[in-house]
């Protein structure tokens, strides 16, 4: 997972659980503008955040709260706790899809009709919404003249949903229908007889489409096993010359045995514009052929009857098979015994399908495919329960189901039916709330839905008119008497519960029903506007499951973090107070063992301590791709406007630092790899005529060594000339004539960190005013790092700087001198040596002497700090000599003696003493005693 | 380029883009007996679909790739 995507995962989890609190909030105070604006700005913020990503389900969801909660914040849309709901079930749904972004790294397939539903109910929400505050055109909020437009565009926008929603599944999308050839049918059948799902998808591209990228032709020929297929114009196109090509017309449907998940993945990004539904194998049984006058004698029909009501298939198949040898094959019956045969074959159980067919042969009536099935499989069910449900789809979804069922208008349903209306009387006796009217509209919802859901579409406009009747005086009278009508007229609900018949499928629904209508009964306030047979997903993450949802990052406060670091640091310095008080003990109370035990006790808390300041230091730990990041982009805009050809390679990126040193870095490193970029790196031409390829090269490199860490910038430029360097240096006045001969070339390259220094002539927008590099150094050095810079002339520069990896606890020597003790940082020490007094030589006054081959020059810390006293060598007349590196060269500096080193938490002086030369800081030591620390850099 | 224009001939040439639609609709609009040769090609944009639906030329010949001339089917007259 790369680090964008786990920051949004973690940022995301914030807004869920700012937008969850908002809505709480704005439930206790529902008018809250400030409230309402936050939470518009949340699910803002998250959706664009998402549209960086490949997850166009949670885009979708989040896009359709976004719209729903800039309706409310502008008050075109009234908040509700029904609206609560909604979008909390969309931010539930948003957190699933990141729990398995945040295992797996991708949404399944399996969401995408989840979100389809989701943003469906949300966008039905606002539609249903605008609808009402357009038929009260004075609401509270007041609509003024110039909203209007807005919400006629919405109304626009989502009229086509609601009518789709409201009509489930088959508004815009047609009922399946094909025209298959007997061939075809029966291939069909016997799939979806052999266990494969059918589904018929009907794919309708939204008009705008081709804006989009997308190609529906393309897509629909991606669809795996189809078997039939076709492609239409949505309607002719009335002047061809007017012909907008850009606006999609057409539709594509197919038949395919291809899987949901296929399926789904296929149309993920179109799931709105397509309908899946399972075909049952049944749908395919449609004899063809000609019509015309061919009979088939009674007496065939009646015997084949009876062989297939006495159980014998064999002898029925026998007698269709010579029946059609008699017949021309083209006939329609002739395909229909063909079809019958089939049928013995493969559900050889299904006499009452077998007979139906064969009994067509009598009555000639053209065989509607889904109403014969359905109306078989109806009968087989209220009349023998025993008859295998063949037209049933074996593992349809949910919504599938009811579908399919809702056809049925048997016992049970009305059993359900009468259910559903009980608790919708319920629901409106509750006392009148600040919501009667959202409360009706969803009654009235419910019961249009069930009475389409059992076919009783003629009532629909009954409750419609006194759901007006209702809202305009509003009271729930009129629909509450028109409840109790219908329950008066309706038998006992316990006589038709007992003449249902038990059939899974249906007994399911039930459940699911009567589930529904408790919640609204328990609880009617919150869920009342729930349809009852509501199929939209439910991703019921509140209050009970929340603790299984623990987020594995942690945001801390960075000032916890810096306070925790201090407090270790204390504790260090506290810790270091032990080796002490052991010799105290030792040395002035004379109890040894004592001492002996203290020490022990020391080590003790000494492994914990350093155990814990690495970890805490690890919290402060950054990746230095935090600041490589941004260098892609900037190379390329900055290489641009050079007119140059640039090939940037970051290696290292994971290398770690503290926090501090690396927000430090940041500035520096841009200025860098600016100079490299305008005075380094040639333009092609001049590349070219150098030899060298036309694109230069940018190497930003981070690596560890050990306790540093080491970041180089290498290019492949023209590299520095230290002659003019030098020249420059002369002429700005920062070096003397006496220099300009004795620097020598490394020397001279790193002039350019010298304040003031400007090798370019042109003062540009990129670099040139004289404060490049020095503060660059200066930014460096304040962080304990140090710079240089490495160059050959036509080959290129490597510029390197090295950075401690932390700052917070500094290790220093500490040294004695004049009878006082001094703190070197131990990052500077290259070694300490004792130097014989015969080995020490005069050069030019100065102090040296030699190790290893090399001069050394030697400094007295005495002289250093102006005290008047010699240095004092031990017994055998040996000089202690800490040799130090400064600006990369080794300098020896003569003191009394060395003692231990020590981790100090170095605190920079201040006041007066701020601005005293040669001390880097001061500390306290563990017997409390204050240390100071030297800088020799500044010492020399 | 995805279309050739012959005289009265439009040939069709492996992938068809979506750009093709414009100046596949006004040739065969100026071109009424204008026919089509999908003989080598592999995939035509929806949008170019769309205009034949619409139109319905004349296919002088079918496209080779098997999948792609029965979803054209649709354009036999």
């Amino acid at each position: 997972m790369n680090a964008l995507l786990e920051q949004f995962l973690s940022e995301s989890r914030d807004f869920l659980q700012g937008i969850g609190e908002k809505l709480m909030q704005l439930e206790s105070d529902p008018e809250s503008i400030p409230l309402m604006t936050e939470l518009f700005r949340f699910v803002h913020t998250l959706k664009g955040n998402s549209g960086l990503f490949d997850f166009p389900e949670m885009t979708r969801v989040l896009h359709a709260s976004e719209d729903l909660m800039d309706a409310v914040r502008h008050g075109r849309v009234s908040y509700s706790q029904d609206l609560t709901d909604q979008l909390l079930d969309a931010m539930d749904f948003v957190g699933i899809l990141m729990d398995e972004i945040e295992t797996t790294g991708r949404i399944g397939n399996s969401h995408a009709t989840n979100s389809v539903e989701l943003t469906k109910s949300l966008r039905e929400l606002l539609a249903a919404a605008s609808t009402e505050s357009e038929a009260h055109a004075a609401t509270p909020h007041g609509i003024s003249d110039i909203d209007h437009p807005s919400v006629d565009q919405v109304l626009e926008e989502f009229a086509a949903v609601e009518v789709d929603f409201a009509n489930d599944t088959t508004a815009s999308f047609g009922e399946p229908a094909f025209e298959l050839n007997e061939v075809v049918a029966m291939a069909l059948y016997r799939h979806a007889t052999g266990g494969a799902r059918v589904f018929w998808v009907e794919y309708i591209p939204e008009p705008e489409c081709f804006f989009k990228g997308e190609d529906p032709f393309y897509l629909s020929r991606q669809v795996p096993a189809v078997l039939w297929h076709q492609s239409l114009l949505q309607k002719d196109i009335p002047s061809l010359a007017e012909m907008d090509v850009y606006s999609s017309q057409l539709v594509f449907q197919l038949l395919t045995i291809a899987t949901q998940e296929e399926l789904d993945d296929i149309f993920r990004y179109v799931p709105d514009q397509i309908q899946r539904i399972e075909i049952p194998a049944l749908a395919f049984v449609v004899p063809f052929g000609s019509e015309h006058d061919d009979t088939i004698d009674d007496e065939f029909i009646t015997r084949t009857v009876g062989f297939i009501n006495d159980g014998n298939l064999e002898r029925a198949s026998h007698s269709i098979r010579t029946m059609l040898e008699l017949s021309a094959p083209e006939l329609w019956s002739s395909s229909l015994l063909r079809w019958a045969q089939l049928i013995i074959e493969l559900e050889p159980d299904n006499a009452l399908i077998q007979c139906a067919l064969i009994n067509q042969l009598r009555t000639h009536e053209p065989l509607d495919l889904v109403a014969l099935t359905q109306d078989i499989s109806s009968k087989s069910a209220s009349v023998d329960s025993h008859l295998p449900n063949a037209d049933l789809p074996h593992e349809h979804d949910e919504h599938e189901a009811i579908n399919s069922e809702a056809s049925h208008t048997d016992a049970t349903l009305m059993a359900s039916f009468y259910t559903v209306l009980t608790a919708q009387k319920n629901v409106l006796s509750v006392p009148a709330s600040p919501w009667l009217a959202g409360r009706m509209k969803s009654v009235a919802t419910t019961l249009i839905a069930t009475y389409r859901a059992t076919h009783q579409v003629d009532e629909i406009e009954h409750i419609e008119h006194a759901l007006q009747q209702a809202l305009a005086d509003n009271t729930s009278q009129p629909l509450l008497a028109w409840i109790d009508k219908v329950l008066d007229s309706a038998p006992e609900l316990s006589d038709i519960q007992e003449a249902a018949p038990i059939e899974m499928p249906i007994e399911q629904s039930t459940q699911e029903v009567s589930v529904a209508t408790e919640e609204v009964i328990l609880d009617p306030s919150s869920k009342f506007g729930r349809r009852v047979e509501d199929t939209s997903p439910h991703f019921g993450r509140r209050a009970e499951d929340t603790t299984t949802v623990v987020s594995k990052t942690l945001k801390v406060d960075q000032e916890k973090i810096d306070r925790l670091m201090n407090l270790i640091g204390e504790m260090v310095v506290a810790k270091n107070a032990l080796p002490y008080l052991a010799n105290r003990a030792e040395t002035v109370f004379g109890v040894r063992d004592l001492s002996r035990e203290i020490k022990a006790q020391y080590a003790v808390i000494n492994r914990v301590a350093e155990e814990m300041q690495d970890t805490i230091m690890q919290v402060r730990m950054m990746p230095v791709s935090f600041i490589f990041q941004r260098f892609p982009r900037m190379v390329r805009d900055i290489s641009r406007k050079l007119g140059k050809e640039v090939e940037l390679v970051l290696e290292g990126e994971s290398t770690e630092a503290d926090k501090n040193i690396i927000e430090a870095l940041s500035d520096p490193l841009i200025h860098i790899v600016r100079n490299s970029l305008d005075h380094g790196l040639e333009s092609p031409e001049v590349r070219v005529a150098a030899g060298k390829n036309a694109t230069g090269k940018l190497l930003i490199r981070a690596t560890q060594e050990s306790d540093r860490v080491l970041i180089e910038i290498i290019d492949d430029g023209r590299g520095i000339n230290p002659n003019v360097i030098k020249q420059k240096a002369y002429e700005k006045g920062l070096i003397d004539e006496s220099a300009l001969e004795r620097l020598s070339d490394e020397e001279a390259v790193n002039l350019v960190f010298a304040a003031g220094f400007s090798t370019a002539d042109v003062i540009s927008d990129l670099s040139g005013r004289g404060v490049g590099m020095d503060v660059v150094r200066s930014a460096v050095e304040r962080i304990n790092g140090t710079v240089g810079i490495e160059s050959e002339v036509g080959k290129g520069t490597r510029l390197y700087l090295s950075l401690p990896l932390s700052m917070a606890v500094t290790n220093v020597m500490i040294i004695e001198s004049n009878e006082q003790i001094f703190g070197v940082p131990m990052d500077m020490v290259v070694e300490t040596v004792r130097v014989p007094r015969v080995q020490l030589s005069s050069i030019k006054q100065k102090q040296t002497t030699v190790l290893r081959g090399r001069i050394v020059p030697l400094l007295s810390l005495n002289e250093l700090l102006a005290l008047p006293q010699e240095q004092v060598p031990n017994e055998d007349d040996e000089f202690a000599t800490l040799v130090v590196r400064v600006h990369g060269e080794h300098v020896g500096i003569v003191v009394d003696d060395f003692r231990e080193t020590v981790d100090i938490i170095l605190k920079p002086m201040s006041g007066i003493l701020g601005g005293l030369g040669g001390f880097s800081g001061a500390a306290l030591l563990g017997d409390g005693s204050v240390l100071m620390v030297l800088n020799p850099r500044e010492l020399i | 380029m995805a279309i050739e224009y012959k005289k009265s001939l439009a040939v069709f040439t492996e992938f068809v883009g979506v750009e093709e639609a414009e100046n596949l609709l006004q040739w065969l609009l100026k071109n009424p007996k204008g026919k089509i040769n999908l003989a080598t090609c592999e995939h035509i944009h929806a949008a170019n679909l769309q205009v034949l639906m619409a139109i319905k030329p004349l296919v002088a010949a079918w496209p080779a790739d098997e999948d792609l001339q029965r979803w054209l089917a649709v354009l036999e007259k």
